[in-house]
């Protein structure tokens, strides 16, 4: 449904994204990860059609969006970074804009208008000015009048920004919806959403995709060793260098300063974790924790983003 | 059009339901009605020569145009400006409306608070008729010149709003624009050539707002305030476009 090619955009001197490439299939959602700066809004307005690339194409079903400008615009729903609303209307009034610049009729809009306002939990404010409205229901607003003309695709960036707890929840489960309705590219900084709504991941860094694939693949490809973590009820001395002699551990540590925990790491395809248990039980070990350390999408992001000079060893790795 | 309309709606919204409409209306009004008693008394005055108040209302004085300028300016320079400072033309570009008829919308809902504005002004026309026969032809051009005038003043503030986020910055660019357009008239009377005096002439503002208020109506100068105004519409989609360059 989405396609891109290529997509190099300069200003200047300095390039903001450096030929990045990919494609959504129909219906599905699509997370962009990326640190500050890394070149995601700027990918996501070329997405749009509010930046032209500097080279490459983006085609939305086929057609392309420079070519055929506002008829392809015409299958976005666009959720931009900074929600900018028009702060003198109510919220009814600021969506009945919106859906007559998308050329919405009377009765489509009769018929969308309570629809998004419930899905976007705005029922209570919908005759509110927005400019006293909290971040959160700019937001909602944001992304009602995104979906309005229900869209084939949908951009959103960075849709859960400024949200309370709850709110977080009750978007992602509509995200998650709409995931099911339209494609989606979705823009973020929080993790445990893309493990959450994503089909496939790209995680972006200075304007280039360093890794793209399901959160599964990436976790299996970029998790490193396979760990295993060891708590002792009380401290016993020589354990590190016990566990150490294991087949397939290559490394055992301390984890804390106190000898109760230790962080074991293992060849790639082994498990110790059942020679661990014999052991703690053949010395009378007071084991009481023994588990998998399973890199996260996290550490994944982390580890591909973080420039050599400043590496701090990623959580959840262990020392090799 | 379904997209200037949606514009040109939401616009004319912005102007009400913010203060600045019904201060410019104040003001507005404020001055025009001063003007208009001054302009009576002196004709009320027997050491004065006689003259028709409202030939004097629209033309030759300095009045009509300090109203002018300003007006031009202060509707138009938030009208894009604005939407660059907050962000809302990210929104606005990526609708399916193209740059033109974002302009358009923008344009026509200046157009028509700038009429709306003038509208009061027919209860100078009124009370003038209630004292002494008018003469509808001269008004009818002078309204018609005030339009043209105003519509190319429009046009230029507009094109100045696309130029800067600041409102200000836009308001001083539309102001020296329109300042350049008023005065390169007025080089008629210090060019030397017959050729430059024609050209000047041609583009003599403040001699065209005299002709309308005696009811003269010249088509080929309707054709400069459209062309021109044209040319600035031309200019601010332009930049609009621009934008997106840098």
């Amino acid at each position: 449904m989405i396609e891109a090619q290529q997509l190099t955009r300069r200003f200047g001197d300095f390039t903001a994204v450096a030929g990045i490439s990919f494609s959504v299939p129909e219906g599905e959602i699509l997370g962009m990860l990326g640190p500050n700066g890394a070149g995601k809004t700027t990918t996501i307005r070329m997405l749009t059609g509010f930046l032209p690339p500097s080279s490459g194409r983006v085609t939305l079903g086929g057609r392309d969006l420079f070519g055929d400008s506002v008829a392809v615009r015409r299958q976005i729903g666009y959720l931009p970074e900074n929600v900018a609303l028009y702060p003198e209307l109510r919220v009814e009034e600021y969506l009945g804009w919106r859906g007559r610049l998308e050329g919405l009729d009377r009765a489509t809009m009769r018929r969308r208008l309570p629809l998004v306002l419930d899905r976007c939990l705005l029922g209570d404010v919908r005759r509110q000015v927005i400019g006293t409205l909290s971040k959160g229901y700019r937001q909602r607003v944001g992304l009602a009048a995104a979906i309005l003309h229900d869209p084939k695709v949908l951009v959103l960036d960075e849709p859960t920004v400024g949200l309370d707890p709850k709110q977080i929840i009750a978007i992602r489960e509509l995200i998650r919806e709409l995931g099911r309705e339209h494609t989606l590219l979705l823009s973020t900084h929080i993790l445990p959403e893309v493990e959450l709504l994503c089909q496939k991941v790209m995680i972006v860094d200075r304007g280039r995709i360093v890794a793209e694939g399901s959160p599964a693949e990436l976790r299996e490809r970029w998790q490193g060793a396979f760990g295993v973590a060891v708590e002792l009820a009380a401290p016993v001395t020589g354990v590190a260098e016990a566990l150490a002699e294991l087949p397939g551990v290559e490394s055992a540590a301390a984890a804390d300063g106190e000898g109760r925990r230790f962080r074991l790491s293992c060849a790639r395809g082994a498990d110790p974790r059942g020679d661990v248990f014999r052991l703690a039980a053949a010395r009378g070990w007071p084991l009481v924790e023994l588990a998998a350390t399973r890199a996260s999408l996290e550490d994944v992001f982390v580890r591909l983003t973080t420039r050599d000079e400043d590496a701090p060893a990623p959580a959840g790795e262990v020392a090799r | 059009m379904n997209g200037v309309l949606a514009v040109l709606q939401r616009e004319l919204k912005a102007y009400f339901y913010a203060p600045l409409a019904y201060v410019v209306l104040t003001f507005f009004l404020l001055v025009q009605g001063y003007y208009f008693s001054v302009i009576v008394a002196y004709l009320s005055d027997p050491r004065y020569p006689a003259g028709k108040p409202l030939e004097l209302f629209f033309g030759q004085t300095i009045f009509t145009w300090l109203v002018l300028i300003f007006a031009g300016t202060f509707l138009t320079m938030r009208l894009i400006s604005e939407e660059l400072r907050s962000g809302t033309i990210e929104t606005l570009m990526t609708a399916p409306v193209s740059e033109t008829q974002v302009v358009l919308g923008k344009y026509l809902a200046a157009l028509a608070f700038y009429v709306f504005l003038w509208v009061p002004t027919l209860a100078f026309v009124v009370i003038v008729r209630y004292f002494t026969p008018v003469d509808w032809g001269p008004i009818a051009a002078s309204y018609l010149g005030i339009f043209g005038i105003g519509a190319l003043f429009l046009a230029v503030g507009l094109f100045a709003s696309a130029t800067s986020k600041n409102q200000i910055v836009a308001a001083i660019a539309s102001f020296f624009f329109v300042l350049v357009l008023f005065s390169i008239g007025l080089l008629e009377s210090l060019a030397n050539g017959e050729t430059a005096k024609a050209v000047f002439g041609y583009l003599n503002l403040w001699q065209h707002m005299d002709d309308f208020a005696k009811g003269i109506v010249d088509t080929r100068r309707l054709v400069y305030y459209a062309s021109a105004a044209a040319f600035f519409l031309f200019l601010t989609t332009r930049a609009l476009q621009a934008k997106k360059w840098r």
